[in-house]
């Protein structure tokens, strides 16, 4: 460990750590542009001299290039080398337009901030100023070129650090331009951290363009709830509305970055059809009348039918306390529930998942840059959860190999083999691969008895499902790797794969390989519903027992079937049937228009809570402010009406979890704070695993990994030896799955204005072998009947896809509600092209 | 007459074919390297011929190739760098069109001695003419055996491409070179790695100067010791290609001894200066050198004893400024050679060659300034740490004005106008 | 499009290569020669052949001086303008160039025959004031080897 003297304090740093962060370490903060911890050093914009005086090396250099090494004697506040810099910001302001009291920047501008602390006023300058055309680069980025000081960062971050191709820097000299080729969208989804990153005011957020100054926003930590990765994020809040959410640095998780998805996904919470006051039958009531009459309405149903004949449901998308507070209602009175997905088969998925993901096996997403090998089965990366896909770039672009299972047409930033299995077949193709890996002296479970059995039970021709030569690659780079890891979905793939691949992580450990395991679900809180949730039910279940009159009574909390559910038509009917609806939301969904009884909650910008992401990190999100209509839809575009009164337009909304605690204990007469602290005791009793968080005051900003392993959750009866069937038959009839998009799929972000425009127009994938045998091309408009009704979309006919598969994106734009399932199986013969003059 | 090394074979209008070359003991070097030296050998050869790089930097040639380890992986590249843009230069130009197969023989020994199986002739767009005879001399040479799989039957393969670039100074920097091959945007690459060991396609690349590489077959010819001995001083080893430009009656390429003193140059060989003016500065090394003065008049052109008395050497290009030349004038367009020629990677070039030239501009049209002197000679100063060679060149003449010219600028800002301007 | 032999043997060039990217400033100035500039079609054309973007193309094709994303006359005429050629009558060839024909630095001729930019030291400083047309040396010049120099070509261009 090298030790250095910077300013004449000594300190001792990691190798390898750079000058300008050993003197971070020491709260001396160098100058930078073009150094940034993620983009590494290049030495272009100088700004960062620093004066060695003595060691290996002397006279004025870059601190970002330099390691620290033994002996080093620097200085930073030497005459020669205060004046460089001081030339530097002058000759960066050379060209810099006087744009402060007009830029967005102002107050968050690095340059401002240097420019002032380096001591540069008055231009002396006499010549004229360069300047550039402006680039429209899409609806989320303003582009003002004049502002750049050239510091690369972001051509650097958005070729080499995200692998996109169609932003850049170009021309010569005291010219260059960072822009595309021609204007236009820029295609990255990660292209909203050029905002963050720019360290003047070129590339600034459009949405919450003038909107504010800095110094005018109340600035709160959150996490983001678009996907289970769970980053971390800051929101900026104004007049009572979130103004936007930028990336904040997440040692764990995220990074310095965060997606599109997620840096845009929050205007679900400010809108103006946000439901904000109780209703009894669609009119507004008070809390109280309404709270009784959801408590008379449950106590009725119970007692005249069983407390089993209500029913609860929530959601992946609340806070954990909302879905500890749903299982602590339904546990007092008895009531069925609760489950938090309206799919059974992913809510096992995903309990397996957590049930395997002991705290020695499981990585982060910062892990998996780590890695040297990275085998992902079953996910879609820059679809379902993008940062994803930049976790594994980057573990690429130090070396790993990526390889992917998976039957769609994947597309990544990155060199990776793609395996296109379907999804029948990835139970058996991770077995086999478990199997070949198994050597004949692995004595640890499940290898040789799952060698066995696999041997003796399959007997088909596997050659139509996958690549041999594929699969023996794959063997071969595990065999050779040191650091491999396993990223698996839990949502197109068959039942057995998340247990199989724990297996395969296990193996390779046993391998004496550092192996880990890496999930993906299907929700920000999927963890904690999977830790929380009734086994015995489902919303299957809960369905049926609607339609056979044994439920009679429904409380959704934070979930919308009409959303999520695949099969619309019964869906319809069976809410018709219910005696009781009560929903809890801050969506403006139809259930909430549906409802018997409705109560507004607060999104997590304004209740904060707790949030358990893939890894089994929780975290907290900050109550960012109190909630309340926002001063926008209530001023007219002017002032807003001075009209005294005591309480806030709007704020006729609580946290759902302590909704469901008044409902559970039938008062509202507690203080929030004594509410939530019994409700954090209940949970800690009831799950054990939950005791990391407290006390919560003191909970840290980096989240706390729950303790995994043993007691976790419920044991899932893993029939380890069950051979994974694999229904596929190639030739035969074709499997459609449904699929997240990065945009236009999840719930919350198909919300937001501005990541409307991104959108892709819906599309059905299929492969070119079955779009010929089908006579369908690229692009014709195709029909896919159900007898549900029949959905229309144009059909994209690709290469890398897994044959006898159809892909479809649930975007909200599409009915496909109409499917029934989220996986069907249909005729060639549903799928019908459609000419132009075709009416229908 | 000096003894004419490199340009035995010159001729007024037409390259030295192949069979010409041959005739004047060309190839034989090449014959002799294959069958009776190592690699190593090589390499100690042309370190004992104390050859020093001829492309400015005048890094020892024998000591870059040494830098290839042993073990280092394969394949390995030899670079020759014929983007000749120094302004002054134009050396390597003659050379090609003197004696291209004295260019390829050179990359073949070098590449032997670096266990190289590609050369590559990295050359600049405005040489098309050059481009054009090396790619058909290169087929020659191939035919010839000389070139190809198995070179003379001795089992070592060597190939040349001729690689054109698109145009820009920048390219002549070695890390920027490399850029450039790749297909990259040629901005330079600061090491490590070392191109010796980690260079064009993360391979190990040595990159040379045509000059530098057209003396190695002659050094394996007639021996180290005969290469050092025709210099004229001590410190200097071999001949050297001087372009002449300028004010002086005969501008052109004259071959002499390292260390012929500079006056020889200009008067015996360069014809003197023009139109009987006087001898006022010249540029000794190509633009990025500093002004040498007439007190200097006669001194000894070799590296150690320029670098001894201040200057560099360069590129041997010698640009002549007489008494009736505004150096002011001439330091303006310089910088602006170096402002338009700038890559943009770093601050300082990219911002402070403009800022200069600005100041400059103003000066030689009477709107400079007393303070404009402080600020050019702060700048210069702290142009030296910029990202790469470049900027440092490029201040020299700009520092040099300030300090061996003084009172020419300050009569520029007293007078308000250039006191050479008529009128 | 560029004209299906000449698209092959840039393919056959390609595929040949060990490393495509290489040899983009090559096809960069085999679309201009054809197309007369690198026109966005022109470069759109090319970068497909390389694997590239239009982006990526366009990254090295703005950052070369020979390389010409404007249109140009069918003429190219760099004046050199650095400071061997400038000490030698720059200034009177480019002022000479300018007035026979009728254009500023930077411009084309409205018959489309002849562009006029200056370019930095193109290494023929023996041959000062020496000039390019596209890419071919001419020097030292006087005006009236100019007026002889564009007769010539005028003529070749019919």
């Amino acid at each position: 460990m090298p030790k250095l003297i910077i300013d004449e304090q000594e300190i001792e740093v990691p190798t390898g750590t750079k000058v300008i962060d050993a003197a971070e370490k020491l709260g001396i903060v160098i100058p930078r542009f073009c150094y940034h911890p993620a983009l590494g050093s290049v030495g272009a914009c100088r700004v960062c001299a620093v004066k060695f005086l003595q060691g290996p090396i002397k006279g004025v250099q870059m601190s970002c290039m330099i390691d620290a090494r033994d002996g080093m004697v620097v200085s930073t506040t030497d005459e020669e080398v205060v004046d460089f810099r001081k030339h530097v910001i002058e000759w960066l302001m050379l060209n810099h337009p006087h744009d402060c009291p007009v830029c967005d920047e102002g107050g968050h501008c690095l340059l401002q901030d240097l420019t002032i602390a380096g001591g540069h006023g008055i231009r002396r300058f006499q010549g004229r100023k360069r300047t550039h055309h402006d680039q429209y680069l899409g609806p989320l980025i303003q582009h003002e070129m004049n502002r750049c000081i050239q510091c690369y960062r972001c051509s650097r971050f958005y070729q080499e650090f995200a692998g996109y191709r169609d932003l850049g820097v170009m021309q010569i000299g005291s010219r260059v331009y960072f822009g595309r080729y021609k204007a236009g969208t820029l295609e990255s989804p990660f292209a909203g951290n050029l905002t963050d990153i720019c360290p003047t005011g070129v590339y600034t957020d459009k949405p919450s363009r003038f909107i504010g100054r800095r110094w005018d926003y109340e600035r709160s930590p959150s996490v983001c709830i678009n996907c289970s990765l769970g980053c971390r994020t800051v929101v900026s809040v104004r007049y009572r509305q979130i103004v936007r959410q930028e990336a904040k640095f997440s040692e764990a998780v995220n990074g310095h970055f965060i997606c599109d998805r997620g840096r845009y996904g929050f205007y679900y919470a400010g809108q103006d059809e946000r439901p904000r006051y109780p209703r009894i039958r669609g009119k507004e009531a008070s809390w109280e009348n309404s709270l009784q009459a959801a408590f008379d309405g449950m106590e009725r149903i119970s007692r005249e039918s069983g407390p089993a004949a209500v029913a609860c449901v929530g959601s992946v998308r609340s806070s954990l306390e909302t879905q500890a507070a749903l299982k602590r209602l339904c546990r007092t009175k008895g009531w069925q529930g609760p489950v938090y997905g309206m799919d059974h088969d992913i809510e096992m998925k995903v309990k397996t998942a957590v049930f395997e993901l002991d705290s020695d096996l499981a990585v982060s997403l910062r892990d998996l840059e780590n890695a040297d090998y990275i085998l992902a089965v079953g996910v879609d990366p820059v679809n379902e959860a993008p940062m994803l896909a930049m976790a594994m770039r980057q573990a690429q672009r130090k070396g790993a190999k990526v390889a992917l299972v998976d039957p769609r047409p994947i597309s990544l930033p990155l060199d990776f083999c793609h395996l296109p299995v379907a999804p029948d077949a990835m139970g058996l193709w991770l077995s086999f691969l478990l199997k070949n890996m198994v050597g004949p002296d692995t004595s640890e479970a499940p290898g040789p008895k799952a060698r066995k059995n696999l041997d003796g039970t399959v007997t088909e021709d596997l050659t139509p499902l996958w690549n041999p030569d594929q699969m023996e690659a794959v063997e071969k780079d595990f065999g050779q790797s040191l650091r491999p890891m396993i990223v698996c979905g839990t949502e197109i793939v068959p039942k057995t794969v998340p247990g199989l691949a724990a297996d395969c992580a296990r193996h390779l450990r046993s391998m004496k390989k550092a192996s880990g395991l890496f999930y993906l679900f299907t929700g920000a809180n999927a963890f904690g519903a999977a830790l929380l949730s009734d086994i015995e039910t489902s919303f299957e279940k809960i369905l049926m027992g609607i339609e056979t009159n044994t439920v009679r009574a429904l409380v959704l909390v934070e979930s919308d079937p009409y959303f999520n559910f695949p099969d619309r038509i019964r869906l319809e009917q069976a809410l018709e049937r219910l005696d009781v609806l009560v929903v809890l939301d801050y969506l403006d969904s139809r259930g909430v228009r549906a409802a018997d009884v409705f109560f507004p909650t607060m999104p997590l910008y304004e209740a904060g809570g707790f949030f358990i992401n893939q890894e089994g990190r929780a975290r907290k999100a900050h109550a960012a402010f109190r909630g309340g209509r926002p001063i926008a839809q209530i001023s007219g575009g002017s002032h807003p009406p001075r009209s005294f009164r005591d309480d806030i337009p709007g704020h006729k909304t609580k946290p759902a979890w302590l909704a469901l605690t008044e409902l559970a204990d039938g008062t509202a007469d507690h203080l929030e704070k004594e509410m939530h602290n019994k409700l954090m005791q209940w949970m800690v009793k009831a799950h054990p695993v939950f005791s990391d968080l407290s006390p919560v005051d003191v909970f840290p900003e980096t989240g706390v990994r729950l303790n995994l392993g043993q007691g976790t959750g419920a044991r899932i009866k893993r029939d380890r030896l069950a051979v994974p069937q694999s229904d596929f038959k190639p030739d035969g009839e074709l499997v459609l799955i449904t699929v997240d998009w990065t945009f236009g799929t999840e719930e919350l972000s198909v919300r937001s204005p501005y990541l409307r425009q991104m959108e892709k127009d819906p599309c059905l994938f299929l492969s070119r072998k079955d779009a010929a045998q089908m006579g369908i091309s690229d692009g014709d408009r195709v029909a896919i009947r159900s007898d549900a009704g029949t959905i229309h979309v144009h059909a994209s006919v690709v290469e890398n896809m897994a044959p006898g598969i159809l892909v479809l994106p649930r975007h909200h734009r599409l009915d496909w509600q109409h499917l029934k399932a989220l996986k069907i199986t249909l005729n060639k013969n549903q799928i019908l092209g459609m000419n132009e003059d075709t009416s229908c | 007459m000096y003894p004419q090394v490199l340009f035995q074979n010159r001729k007024p209008d037409r390259i030295a074919s192949l069979e010409e070359y041959r005739a004047s003991g060309g190839y034989a070097a090449l014959a002799d390297v294959l069958k009776n030296f190592s690699y190593k050998d090589v390499r100690a050869m042309v370190l004992d011929a104390l050859l020093l790089g001829r492309g400015g930097a005048a890094f020892p040639a024998g000591r870059k190739v040494m830098t290839v380890a042993d073990d280092a992986p394969f394949p390995r590249y030899i670079v020759c760098n014929a983007d000749e843009m120094e302004p002054g230069t134009f050396k390597d130009r003659v050379l090609i069109h003197a004696d291209p197969h004295m260019l390829i023989e050179g990359m073949i020994i070098e590449g032997y001695s670096a266990r190289a199986e590609k050369g590559i002739i990295f050359m600049r767009p405005e040489y098309e003419s050059a481009a054009r005879i090396l790619h058909r001399e290169i087929e020659k040479a191939k035919a010839a055996g000389y070139l190809g799989n198995n070179i003379l039957d001795s089992g070592y393969a060597f190939d040349i491409v001729v690689h054109r670039s698109g145009g820009r100074y920048i390219c002549g920097e070695a890390t920027a070179q490399i850029n450039a091959l790749e297909g990259k945007r040629p901005n330079p690459k600061q090491p490590p790695p070392y191109a010796t060991e980690k260079g064009l396609w993360g391979q190990p690349t040595v990159t040379h100067n045509v000059e530098t590489l057209v003396c190695i077959p002659h050094i394996i010819r007639n021996g180290p010791e005969w290469f050092r001995n025709l210099a004229l001083t001590e410190t200097g080893s071999g001949t050297k290609i001087f372009c002449v430009s300028g004010k002086v009656n005969r501008p052109g390429c004259y071959e002499l001894p390292m260390g012929i003193r500079l006056s020889e140059i200009i008067e015996t060989h360069a014809g003197g200066m023009r139109g009987g003016a006087k001898f006022k500065a010249c540029l000794p090394g190509g633009a990025s050198t500093a002004f040498l003065t007439a007190e200097f008049y006669d001194i000894e052109m070799d590296f150690e004893t320029m670098k001894k008395a201040g200057h560099r050497l360069g590129t041997g290009a010698i640009m002549v400024f007489d008494h009736k030349t505004c150096l002011v004038a001439a330091t303006l367009n310089l910088t602006e050679f170096f402002a338009r020629e700038s890559c943009g990677w770093c601050t300082p070039c990219r911002e402070g060659f403009p800022y200069m030239r600005d100041l400059l501009w103003r000066i030689e049209h009477g709107q400079g300034q007393e303070e404009f002197v402080s600020t050019l000679k702060q700048m210069c100063r702290h142009l030296w740490n910029s990202y790469c060679a470049f900027a440092a060149g490029g201040v020299a003449p700009i520092e040099s004005l300030l300090t061996h010219f003084k009172d020419e600028v300050y009569a520029h800002i007293r007078e308000k106008k250039c006191p050479f301007k008529n009128g | 499009m560029l004209p299906e032999e000449l698209k092959a043997s840039l393919e056959k060039k390609i595929s040949l290569a060990d490393h495509p990217r290489e040899l983009v400033v090559d096809v960069m100035f085999t679309f201009q020669d054809h197309y007369g500039f690198l026109s966005d079609e022109a470069l759109e054309e090319a970068a497909v052949l390389l694997g590239m973007t239009p982006l990526e193309m366009e990254e090295l094709a703005t950052f070369y001086t020979f390389i010409f994303r404007e249109p140009v006359g069918k003429y190219v005429i760099h004046v050199c303008d650095s400071i061997i050629c400038w000490m030698n009558g720059y200034e009177s060839i480019r002022d000479f160039l300018s007035q026979k024909l009728g254009i500023k630095m930077g411009e084309t001729t409205s018959d489309g025959l002849f562009t006029l930019l200056p370019v930095c030291c193109i290494g023929y400083c023996d041959r000062a004031p020496a000039i390019l047309i596209n890419r071919k040396v001419y020097g030292p010049l006087t005006p009236e080897k100019l007026d002889k120099i564009l007769e010539e070509l005028r003529t070749e261009a019919g």
